[in-house]
């Protein structure tokens, strides 16, 4: 019983179909992205900002779920031990935002290299719900701990500053935004490509063979662990750049869940996946927010229906009828 | 807090945590028997429990028919949404992917809808109470102070229990079912119907959530989110071993237990963290649990 994704098991013909539709759509995605503020309102900023704070999470839980194989279940703590680290860093110290941002990352990096440790004799189910235990526990810290997040109130985030510079809106936000998107997006690309990343691999496929070939298995996971929650609260540290509140509502279990959900439908073990995903997801979630009532249950059916018959995720499902179509002509 | 109230908090703890641990015992069992054969934590427990709450108080409060058709009527729907849950969605999953995190999300996928369902109904907007089917009144037993619906509650679980065991380790279907835990393929070969007896085990664990909700449904306001209480069977059943019947039962009872000493000895704020404490300080120091076996790694 071992959390892969194999993509061994995949023929090289659809993937470079799957490939080649989803850099087709990240071009498209990089077009919008500039053009956008050009044309349209401070609310779609707003949700493009969200949207590039959830593929940086994307891509933190791609790092321990899709590339090592642990399943972390805890992100959403992460996130907002990285919202809460960064808004509190970028209050007390008169520094250049990114400061802020570099000491959440930290704080939250050092805490997943504790859980990684505390759960490195755990796998599967029980590494799932310790580290689920521990987002909720964490949900209740957020909560309960008054005196440093304000409690059940939420915390007020002061603006982010780059020196003389201010940020008051989203729009001023969103080229920050997107270049730590980007930046993070070449991190992930690099760790993947990297000895590291390489070792994450074989840990997925097989700790037994891992080792054997001489990687450190108990390291490598903890470095997993804590290079996930690191990029999970830097995302919370962009989340701070344009947001001014924050709520210990926020940071729970659906959270974790939207982000996995995310992952999971662009396709498990490839970063194309994570941040098509992400972009896809997230916007089919706004798009639900106009039917409320239906919502719950059409989220579940994506997961079920995803599941049942496109467990690669969307881009290879789309890749592999691109290649039937092919193959029928 | 002098030694007189102690022994009756003491004693009061013990009362009470034995009645909602029976409830935490039943919805593990339910969670452990699933996983026995088909090594899936069904995330979606919790809500099959809501979501057959709200059956029983559709069917029992709206239409207003006898409980003697109410409470098979219940079960039976709690069997067949599992049951069908399990051939079409899971065999499907399994089918298209070979790993178990698919499983998984599969079954969360499954708790937004139900939880979806519920609140669509339009029931699960405000809080709703289900009638108390046996007297309310208040019984002393020591020093505590019981009524007899709780009485009632630990009664049904623990007969349950009881028929679920006798099942499980008399009957040819249950040894069926034993044989699928520890190794489906050599079960095949030996002639049972793997899809069935999944069929079965999942019907089952709904049945064992739909009676826990029914059992408890007079003592708490009904909401679409009850469904949460989940992460305490998840707790009992994660201090019992996972894997292990009896240590599902007895974690009930200890995380029942435990939790009313808490929020009697401590406070109620703390109550919500305890489970999760629970779970992180059992996984860390004996991750088998206090009745799993030894932690044996399946991998090559």
């Amino acid at each position: 019983m071992i959390v892969t994704t194999s993509p061994a098991t995949i023929s090289p013909a659809p993937r470079r179909a799957a490939s080649a539709t989803a850099i087709a759509g990240l071009v498209i995605a990089a077009l919008v992205a500039i053009a956008l503020p050009a044309f349209t309102t401070g609310y779609v900023i707003y949700i493009a900002n969200l949207l590039l704070v959830f593929v940086v999470l994307c891509l933190g839980l791609h790092i321990v779920i899709g590339e090592t194989g642990q399943f972390s279940m805890a992100h959403a703590a992460f996130y907002g031990i990285g919202i809460y680290a960064s808004a509190l860093a970028n209050r007390a110290v008169d520094l250049p935002y990114p400061f802020a941002m570099l000491f959440g990352a930290l704080v939250a990096g050092a805490v997943g290299l504790f859980i990684g440790a505390l759960a490195l004799r755990m796998r599967d189910i029980y590494l799932a719900l310790a580290t689920f235990a521990f987002g909720e526990a964490m949900q209740w810290v957020f909560a309960n701990w008054d005196s440093v997040t304000n409690g059940p109130n939420g915390l007020r985030i002061s603006p982010a500053r780059f020196g003389s510079l201010e940020i008051l809106s989203d729009k001023q936000a969103y080229p920050f935004v997107v270049l730590f998107c980007v930046l993070m997006i070449g991190l992930t690309i690099l760790i993947s490509r990297s000895r590291l990343g390489r070792a994450f691999r074989a840990v997925r496929e097989s700790e037994v063979a891992a080792m054997a070939m001489g990687i450190d298995v108990r390291r490598t996971r903890v470095i997993a662990f804590g290079l996930s929650a690191a990029i999970a609260g830097f995302a919370g540290g962009m989340f701070g750049l344009f947001q001014t509140f924050i709520h210990p509502d926020s940071l729970g279990f659906q959270t974790t869940i939207l982000v996995l959900t995310m992952v999971v439908v662009g396709g498990l073990g490839s970063i194309v996946g994570a941040v098509g995903g992400a972009i896809v997801f997230g916007l089919i979630s706004e798009v639900l927010r106009q039917a409320p009532q239906y919502q719950e249950i059409i989220y579940g059916g994506i997961l079920i229906l995803f599941m049942m018959y496109a467990p690669r995720g969307l881009f290879a499902f789309i890749g592999d009828r691109i290649k039937e179509v092919r193959r029928g002509q | 807090m002098d030694l007189q109230l102690a022994l009756i908090f003491l004693q009061q703890g013990i009362a009470s945590g034995l009645v909602s641990g029976s409830i935490y015992a039943l919805l593990a069992l339910a969670i452990v028997i699933i996983f026995k054969t088909s090594e899936v934590p069904n995330f979606a427990q919790g809500e099959v429990f809501m979501a057959a709450g709200y059956v029983a108080l559709y069917l029992f409060v709206f239409q207003k028919l006898p409980i003697w058709i109410v409470l098979p009527a219940t079960l039976v729907a709690a069997f067949l949404a599992m049951a069908l849950f399990r051939r079409i969605v899971l065999d499907q999953v399994a089918k298209s992917a070979k790993d178990l995190v698919y499983l998984v999300i599969a079954t969360l996928g499954l708790s937004y809808v139900l939880k979806g369902l519920v609140r669509r109904t339009g029931f699960g907007d405000t809080p709703r109470s289900f009638p108390a089917l046996v007297p309310t009144d208040s019984v002393m037993i020591g020093q505590a102070s019981v009524t007899i619906l709780d009485l009632t509650i630990l009664g049904a679980a623990l007969a349950v229990m009881a028929a679920f065991f006798w099942m499980f380790n008399y009957t040819k279907m249950g040894r069926a079912m034993r044989a699928v835990g520890m190794n489906p393929k050599a079960a095949q070969l030996v002639g049972v119907d793997l899809k069935r007896c999944h069929m079965t085990i999942w019907g089952m664990s709904g049945v064992i959530s739909a009676i826990a909700a029914l059992l408890i449904a007079p003592k708490i306001l009904m909401t679409a989110d009850m469904g949460s209480i989940v992460m305490l069977a998840f707790a009992a059943a994660i201090v019992g071993g996972f894997s292990s019947l009896p240590g599902a039962i007895v974690g009930g009872f200890i995380i029942g237990i435990v939790e009313n000493m808490v929020g009697l000895f401590i406070s109620s704020r703390a109550i919500v963290l305890a489970p999760f404490l629970a779970i992180l300080i059992v996984l860390v120091i004996r991750p088998q649990g206090l009745f799993g076996g030894k932690l044996t790694i399946k991998k090559v």
